[in-house]
Order: structure tokens, then sequence, then C-alpha cells
């Protein structure tokens, strides 16, 4: 029987540590969409003007008095608050109740 | 989901629509950003579709939730979500054998696959001594979970990853690189968490590149050299352990990137016939830097001649498009685009003004984004060639690699022209000593 040799290692753990993020809760929804600005804000992904196309002819049939309009952020990998563009969407972003965004991914 | 938190901050009610096999994705961007309610509908809108039958399909068969996700009230939980709690994680995490130690780490997704080296109080001691900044200096907080990036974490990284004392100012000057990014970049966030599977290569120059052995010359992409191999992978490690990039839920990949283990080189300045590459960015020749850029891939290819125009249309007609190209030549082809008087700016030049592509290729790109009822592009103007990168800036030019004709392209991103891609390494005091220590471990083969 031959003896255990193994080395045995106390080891440092590599992972960092992370102040807790402030959480912050969402907005209370605006109810029946009807007689509401709806925003639909389209990302850059192709996918997104298709998807959110499909969703404006579904809004519409639902709640025909809700208004709709459009926001185009067609900058891959930017947030709006980054652009050169962020005043027209803050004017955009007043005149909406509530927003549809699309698409992750 | 950047712009959805951004809009919830500003009191607007949204409503996020995505894959569903981003769900997770969008929870780790929604917490990392403060707001873990953000209502997310996951669709079975298939991810960057142009096939309308199935986005339509996606939508139908999730409009319940989407009506829902607009209009049912928010619960307590929603409005005022739990704090999480402070983590206090223990700095001695384990104790067991060498595969005891590499399974516990492995379990807990803090390795890239391949073994590690235990970083053990001793060892980390002896990495440290390739820094004089104190272990607990918090050189800031890597994107994506914003873990403080101290100098202990950075070499007990380092130690897992194989790496020498002498790679840690390397290492850190890295880390700062990251740091400092503009966004997209910070932490590697844009391009690590991308569909892309962007991969991070980092050139290193000026006399460090000698002094730790860091191969520029035959097979430097290859394995074989500690430097090349370990600095990337420390760097790898960091954003995973520091930055809480995780496979999956972060870094998005699609198809993955065997880059992503390590892509490391040295300039060859020493047989380059220009300036390297950090004197483009004011540094002086005798300083040491790391730059970064992100490429997606790596394509070799070979110039059909020794002359420019052969060299230069090689490199042209495999550019495939991008946003971001680092061309690397070996030292006889530098040599040959020299003797016909290119220099980097020239040949950055030629290259953008010679790529040439159908304006469809380009229009292609963001056909799918242009508004409805916006003018679709005439099949002449489609077929106009134009040129693909709109910037010589967007093309770097270093000299690498071995004996031989072949040369590289990397196609890929990085950062915007300006913002930062590189920074100084900094030595500690007691630098030549560290050097004298490890310079000689050098692979010496068997004569057969």
């Amino acid at each position: 029987m031959s003896a255990n040799t193994e080395n045995f290692y106390e080891v440092l753990s590599p992972w960092a540590e992370a102040d807790p993020v402030a959480y912050r809760g969402i907005s209370p929804r605006v109810g029946d969409p009807n007689g509401k600005a709806i925003g639909l804000l389209c990302n850059s992904k192709r996918v997104a003007p298709p998807t959110l196309k499909a969703v404006e002819s579904r809004l519409k049939k639902q709640y025909p008095k809700a208004s709709i309009s459009w926001f185009y952020n067609t900058v891959p990998n930017e947030t709006m608050d980054q652009q050169p563009r962020k005043g027209e969407f803050e004017e955009w972003l007043k005149g909406v109740d509530v927003i549809i965004a699309a698409y992750g991914d | 989901m950047y712009d959805a938190v951004s809009i919830e901050d500003r009191q607007k009610p949204v409503v996020m629509l995505a894959n569903f096999g981003f769900a997770n994705d969008a929870e780790s961007a929604s917490r990392g950003k403060g707001m873990p309610g953000i209502r997310v509908v996951a669709t079975k809108v298939p991810c960057e579709s142009t096939v309308i039958e199935d986005i339509e399909a996606g939508i139908e068969e999730a409009w319940n939730d989407i009506v829902n996700a607009l209009t049912k009230p928010i619960t307590a939980e929603e409005q005022n979500p739990k704090a999480n709690q402070p983590e206090t994680p223990a700095r001695i995490i384990f104790k067991g054998t060498l595969a005891e130690v590499n399974q516990f780490y492995y379990r807990r997704g803090w390795t890239d696959g391949l073994p590690i080296i235990p970083p053990t109080e001793a060892a980390v001691a002896e990495m440290l001594k390739g820094t004089d900044l104190p272990p607990d200096q918090l050189l800031g907080k890597l994107q994506s979970r914003l873990g403080k990036a101290t100098i202990e974490k950075i070499a007990i990284n380092a130690v897992m990853a194989g790496a020498l004392p002498t790679y840690l100012p390397v290492i850190i000057a890295g880390t700062i690189n990251l740091l400092e990014s503009e966004q997209g970049f910070n932490g590697y966030t844009t391009y690590g968490f991308s569909t892309g599977s962007w991969a991070p290569f980092w050139v290193i120059n000026g006399p460090i590149r000698n002094q730790i052995n860091v191969n520029s010359g035959s097979g430097a992409f290859s394995p074989g050299n500690i430097a090349n191999a370990t600095i990337g992978r420390a760097m790898g490690l960091i954003v995973k352990n520091i930055g809480g990039v995780r496979k999956g839920v972060e870094d998005m990949g699609v198809m993955g990137n065997p880059m992503k283990y390590t892509m490391v080189i040295a300039e060859n300045e020493e047989e380059s016939p220009w300036e390297p590459l950090h004197t483009e960015f004011s540094y002086k020749k005798e300083d040491s830097t790391i730059s970064v850029s992100f490429p997606q891939s790596y394509l070799q290819h070979y110039p059909p001649g020794s002359d420019a125009a052969s060299i230069l249309n090689s490199i042209v007609d495999n550019i495939p498009r991008s946003m971001r190209y680092t061309v690397i030549v070996n030292a006889a082809t530098a040599k040959n685009l020299a003797r016909e008087g290119y220099t980097k700016e020239k040949i950055k030049q030629y290259v953008a003004e010679n790529k040439l592509v159908p304006a469809a290729q380009l229009l292609g790109q963001i056909g799918a984004q242009v508004k409805p009822g916006d003018k679709k592009p005439s099949l002449e103007e489609a077929a106009k060639m134009v040129p693909l990168i709109r910037d010589p800036r967007f093309v770097r030019v270093i000299v690498g690699g071995g004996p031989g004709a072949f040369c590289v392209n990397l196609i890929g991103g990085g950062a915007t022209p300006g913002k930062k891609e590189i920074q100084k390494i900094e030595l500690p005091k007691d630098w030549d000593n560290l050097v004298k220590k490890y310079k000689n471990l050098v692979p010496v083969y068997a004569k057969y």
C-alpha cells in the first residue's frame, strides 16, 4: 500500500466582490390602452420592424381608439441616451403613455 | 433593454419583447441596471428573422402575454423590489487536491474549461511581485456585474491562467484598458455579450515584449508560448470572474469563438520597416503598451506575388464586411511593401479606397431597418460599387508572424477612432530582478 502523497491546496476566490445594486420599481401600467398613446420603440435588429408591425396591426384591431407612433433607434449597441438624436427621442417620449420595445435579439 | 430601463426611469411603462432564448440575458441586464421588474415578454419570434409568417406567428402566440404586460397592474414586488444582499465571499474559498480544486472552480463557472493552477496564498504572493500596487487597490468596477477589479483579484485570475509574475503588469494594463474603454467595450460588454462571438485581441508593444518572451514570430498565434497563451487566458478569466460575464447568459455568442481562449501577439518591431503600433497613439517607442480590439474572424491569405500590388490586392480581396480590420503582415512582406514606398498609413489608405463592394451589400445591412415607406434603392443604385471602409482609421496594420508569405486579416470590431484602445504598461521597481528570474523560462526542444 502506498502512502497518500497528494498535495492539498488552500485556494483563494477569483470571484470579485460587487456592491449590491439599488433596485428601483417599474412604473404603474396605464390600464385600458384605448385612448392612450402607444409608442413602438424599434431597435436596430432587423427583426424589430416587422415584429412591431405585427404588434401594431393587433393593437389597431384590439384598441381602435389608441394612437400609435414609432421611434427608430437604428444605431446598433447604443442606447438613445448616447446618441445625437436624444432630444428627438425625449420629445417623442413626452407624447406617449406606454411603450412596446423590440427586439432582443 | 438599457433603453427600456432608461424609459421606466422617466416614469413611462415599457414592455420589452425578446426571443425566449434571451430571457436570462434580459433578466441579467435588467437586474444589472437596477430594475429587475422590467416586463419582458419572451416570444418565439426567431432572432434576426426576415420571414414574416414566423414573426407574425410568434407575436400571435405571445399576444396575451403582451397585453397582460401592457395592462395588468404592477405587483407590490414590481413596485418595490427587495434589495439584493451584499456579497461577502470568503477569501479562502476551498481546500483540496489538484483535481478537487479544479472541479470546485469548474462547477462554479470560474474556469474556461481547461485546468487551472490553484491560486494559493503563496502563488498569489509571488504573482504580486509583478506590481508595486497594493493588493487591495481598486482599479475600477468591471461590467457587467460591476465586480471590483482589485489588484489581488487580477493576480488570482492570472495565477489560475498559468501566467508568470512578469506578465502581471501587462494583465493589469489590459484590465485598465477594459475599464476605461467607451461604453460597449467597458468590461467587454457589448462585444462580450453580442451574438457575434467577438474575441479580445491583444497586441503588446515596446521593450516588455522581449523581457517576457511574447512571441511575435513563427506561429505567434499557435499554442506553445506561455506569455501568448496565458496573458489572453488571464484576461478571459478576469472578464468571467471579475466582470461576471457568463456564457449563455451575458455572453450570447451564437457560435462562440476559439480565439476567446487567448489571442495575443507582440508586434515584431525589430524586423518591421515601420514605426510600431503604439507610436501611432503618441507613446514613445521605449514605452510598453497593450492594445485591444475585438475581431470575430481570423483569415489567412497568400499574396500571389511579392510585389506591393499583389500583396495589397490580396489584403483587399480577403476583407469581408465588418467594422474594424487588423492587417498583420510578416516581416518579409512588410519590407516588400516598404521598398515600394508603402507606410502603414498608405496601406490603410489603399485598403480603404480600394475595398469596393456593390452598394447592395451595405444597403442590405440597413435594408430591414429602414422605416416603412422609405424609398428602396433602384437596381442601378444597388449595383454601384462603393467603398466598404468609410474611414482609413478603421484599419490597423501590424507586423508579426514568421518567415513565409502568409498574412492575416482580422475582421471584427474595435474602439471608435480616438477612444480608448491602448494602455501603457507600468513596471514595478524590482522589475529587472523579476525579469532575470523568469526570462530563461523558454522551451528547449529535443534535437532529433
